[in-house]
């Protein structure tokens, strides 16, 4: 007979349970408790990205700012800061804190794993959109320069990661940001959202509920001092000014034209008819050649043949065939209906 | 051209690769396929305007509505369910009594007057061939008629609406369509929908339609469960309601099984699978007559003859196994007999016994098996008459089933739990080379046929705390 309290062994996978859910949770801020040359590196690589971000907004910043930033005790950030001023990556002069030259090209480095990961989440993985910083966020301190490399080229060498930030090439270069923010545009201005700001993270969330996406054409309705409300793919968006001006966005150019009648393929009803106009930039990897395999190309035309039971999946009719495809693909796939034909060919 | 020339070219190159934005790759492609696209379209001549999808129309309206799409499929899955578990029986009864009762006696008698030593006699005849007769008796039938009825809902064109009824309902736990019907296949034989989930092409999702495909209840585990259900929870009322809720008893378990794949898909989907690539595609193609003698040839062929022959192949070793537990001695006691007091503990812990899990061990390779591995294995431990050592065997009726398995110190609480580890244990190892064949990958396996057994003995063993509370 083995002898054991059951009682006990209930109480044991309880306390794990709960130890691992801890530690899940604060897994970031644990980090520091860690002994230090396991962490000197990330927090080095961390203070040298938080300065060269501070730089580029022409701002400056003290250990106070930094320690609050990093999340970690502010003597573990003058212990590293120290070995960082004798490896020449910063200067210190008062208690103001500047990158060098190497400080800012090993910046850059960093920022292009970063954004590079990024990429490849977006395109490779199917990770969700929300995660994919902090995933980043863990990697970049892990991925040597060969590996770098070698995901730059798998990846088709990008230049853009999915939030549409530039990423510095390997010599370090990279074009500033020529966005402006969609906030203070005048009202009727028509613009392409080029850039949305994955930070904070619970701003972020609202932007993407909103299925906002790069390459979106957005018309501006009323920008107020509070608000802003604008028309994106059909649909009229209220964003507050705080979560808004975390939307980047350009004019169009003169080849580009804003599309009217432009709308998603959600928005269809059962029996209509309508032209395929393209696919998403936000719909990416797999899921785009899927689609593009399935024959959602440009020009094609489809009509919604039924809705099914839950309204989600529903069928769409296209070159005779009968496709099944779920309300967040369908979000992604944008459309004219007749009335807006140009063409006139339906 | 000089050395600087190209230097120049090549960084105005990389300056306007700035400009020219993100995804012009994408347009760039996506503009071949439109072109091909117009000009297919301009060249393709069509007989006619097609229209012959009215019936189809008509049929898809009520096939895929809110009102009858779900009690139409219900009822057909039903009607096959029906089928294969009443129709297999008196198949299965033939075929045992021809290789069990007929063949059988003829073999010992033959292998007894060639002076066949006692020791291979037993380990070919009594284990080797018993084995691979049970197998078959049991499996065959209910894959032969269960395959060619799915084959042929699936040449009409019914299976992908199914998918498409019920794919909101798998969305949730981040889960495609077409396991509905991986996951109905399963209910036939697992090895056979772990083929299956290749109709899913999405990784993550086939991974999690792989995964837990184990809990589709198989028909080599629905007698057991009949059985169980008959012997401890039929006999909790009158004898006129107790067939009623023994196959109440059934149903709650094979239900409980899908609610294990709904909730193990969505732990999947959220922890270990979150990062693999996520599809979705419904291809919904027209109805057409389905092709009888080819659907009978392909589903006989295809699936049930290579999943038996695959399950006969691990079943032989099995029987061999069996027997020679039961017959090799240490001192006074058979290696069975030492391994179920070692293990009863452990087993008593999780409201079941050392029989039942030796019997789940060496039956690994066929679910078919575990009946009648226990049934031997408890009267080779109570040192009982039955067939002989190491012989499986299955008794006449289910009150001398039941008889035995009290005499084994059998409670209601044994049998609840012996049917939720039935539903909850690893896959059968047909069905565990089967995943690692699909998947390729040792990881999935292991996790794949690990995973249930975890989940088995914490049920059980919650069951049994429960229980312990309450008597």
């Amino acid at each position: 007979m083995i002898l054991l309290n059951q009682g006990y062994v209930l109480l044991f996978f309880a306390t794990l349970l709960v130890v691992f859910f801890i530690l899940k949770k604060y897994q970031y801020s644990l980090r520091s408790l860690l002994p230090f040359k396991y962490i000197e590196k990330s927090i080095t690589e961390d203070l040298l990205k938080q300065l060269y971000h501070v730089t580029s907004s022409q701002k400056t910043t003290d250990f106070k700012m930094l320690s609050g930033a990093l999340k970690i005790p502010e003597r573990k950030i003058l212990k590293v800061v120290e070995s960082m001023t004798q490896k020449g990556l910063i200067l210190i002069s008062d208690s103001h804190v500047t990158l060098t030259e190497t400080g800012k090209n090993y910046a850059l480095s960093i920022i292009r794993i970063h954004r590079l990961w990024e990429k490849y989440l977006s395109e490779k993985t199917g990770f969700d959109k929300s995660l994919w910083h902090d995933l980043a966020e863990t990697k970049e301190h892990q991925l040597s320069e060969e590996e770098t490399e070698a995901l730059y080229e798998e990846l088709g060498r990008p230049r853009f990661d999915p939030h549409g930030d530039p990423i510095p090439t390997a010599l370090g270069e990279m074009i500033s940001e020529t966005g402006t923010s969609i906030v203070g545009i005048p009202k009727g201005t028509v613009a392409k959202i080029i850039h949305i700001e994955d930070e904070p993270k619970s701003i972020y969330r609202q932007i993407i509920k909103e299925k906002l996406h790069i390459g979106a054409h957005v018309k501006i309705l009323t920008s107020e001092n509070h608000h802003v409300i604008f028309e994106s793919e059909g649909h009229s968006i209220q964003l507050s000014t705080v979560v808004a001006s975390n939307i980047q966005v350009v004019l169009l150019n003169s080849q580009e034209v804003y599309e009217e009648g432009k709308v998603r393929l959600s928005s269809l009803i059962e029996g209509e008819h309508a032209t395929i106009l393209g696919i998403s930039t936000e719909c990416r990897g797999a899921n785009r050649r899927r689609l593009l395999d399935l024959g959602f190309i440009k020009g094609t035309l489809l009509t919604l043949e039924y809705m099914g039971p839950n309204q989600n999946p529903r069928a769409y009719r296209l070159r005779n065939t009968l496709i099944a495809l779920r309300n967040d693909q369908a979000d992604f796939i944008l459309i004219e209906k007749p009335q807006y034909d140009r063409t006139g060919s339906l | 051209m000089k050395e600087e020339d190209t230097q120049d070219l090549l960084d105005l190159a990389s300056e306007l690769r700035w400009e020219v934005g993100e995804n012009f790759h994408d347009t760039l492609v996506e503009g071949i396929y439109t072109d091909a696209a117009q000009i297919a379209q301009k060249t393709e001549i069509k007989q006619g305007e097609p229209n012959p999808y009215s019936f189809e129309r008509k049929l898809d309206q009520v096939l895929t509505s809110k009102k009858y799409g779900f009690p139409i499929m219900i009822l057909i899955l039903s009607i096959i369910l029906w089928l294969t578990i009443q129709g297999a029986n008196y198949p299965s009864a033939l075929l045992a009594s021809f290789f069990l009762e007929f063949l059988h006696p003829i073999l010992k008698t033959g292998a007894s007057q060639v002076d066949l030593p006692w020791w291979l006699d037993g380990f070919l005849i009594d284990g080797v061939y018993l084995a691979l007769g049970w197998v078959i008796s049991v499996m065959l039938p209910p894959m032969a008629i269960f395959f060619p009825m799915f084959t042929l809902l699936e040449d009409f064109g019914y299976l992908p609406r199914v998918a498409f009824n019920l794919d909101s309902l798998f969305k949730k736990s981040g889960a495609h369509g077409k396991q509905a019907l991986t996951m109905s296949m399963g209910w036939g034989c697992n090895a056979a929908g772990v083929v299956a989930t290749r109709i899913i092409d999405s990784p993550r999702e086939r991974l999690i339609a792989i995964i837990t495909n184990n809990f589709s209840l198989c028909n080599g585990r629905w007698p057991t469960q009949i059985l169980i259900a008959t012997i401890f929870i039929g006999a909790l009322v009158p004898d006129g309601f107790s067939s009623i809720l023994a196959s109440i008893a059934v149903i709650g378990v094979a239900l409980l099984g899908v609610g294990f794949t709904f909730f193990s898909s969505w732990m999947l989907s959220k922890t270990l699978l979150k990062g693999e690539v996520s599809t979705f595609a419904l291809e919904l193609p027209p109805y057409r007559p389905p092709n009888l003698w080819t659907t009978l040839y392909t589903s006989l062929i295809d699936r049930t003859l290579i999943v038996l022959w695959r399950a006969m192949v691990f079943a032989a070793p099995a029987g061999a196994v069996i027997w020679l537990i039961s017959n090799i001695y240490v001192g006074d006691l058979s290696l069975a007999n030492i391994t179920i007091d070692w293990m009863d503990g452990f087993g008593l812990f999780f409201g079941l016994n050392g029989v039942i899990l030796l019997a789940y061990v060496v039956a690994i390779p066929a679910n078919e098996i575990v009946i009648p591995t226990i049934l031997m294995l408890t009267v080779a431990h109570l040192n009982l008459m039955g067939a002989g050592d190491g012989v499986m065997f299955e008794l006449e009726s289910t009150t001398e089933t039941a008889a035995l398995l009290h005499a084994g110190g059998w409670t209601l609480l044994t049998g609840i739990n012996l049917m939720l580890f039935s539903l909850l244990h690893n896959p059968c190892s047909t069905t565990i080379y089967t995943i690692y064949q699909e998947t390729k990958s040792w990881k999935w396996t292991v996790f794949a046929s690990i995973m249930p057994v975890i989940l088995g003995f914490l049920v059980t063993f919650l069951v049994t705390q429960i229980w312990q509370v309450f008597h």
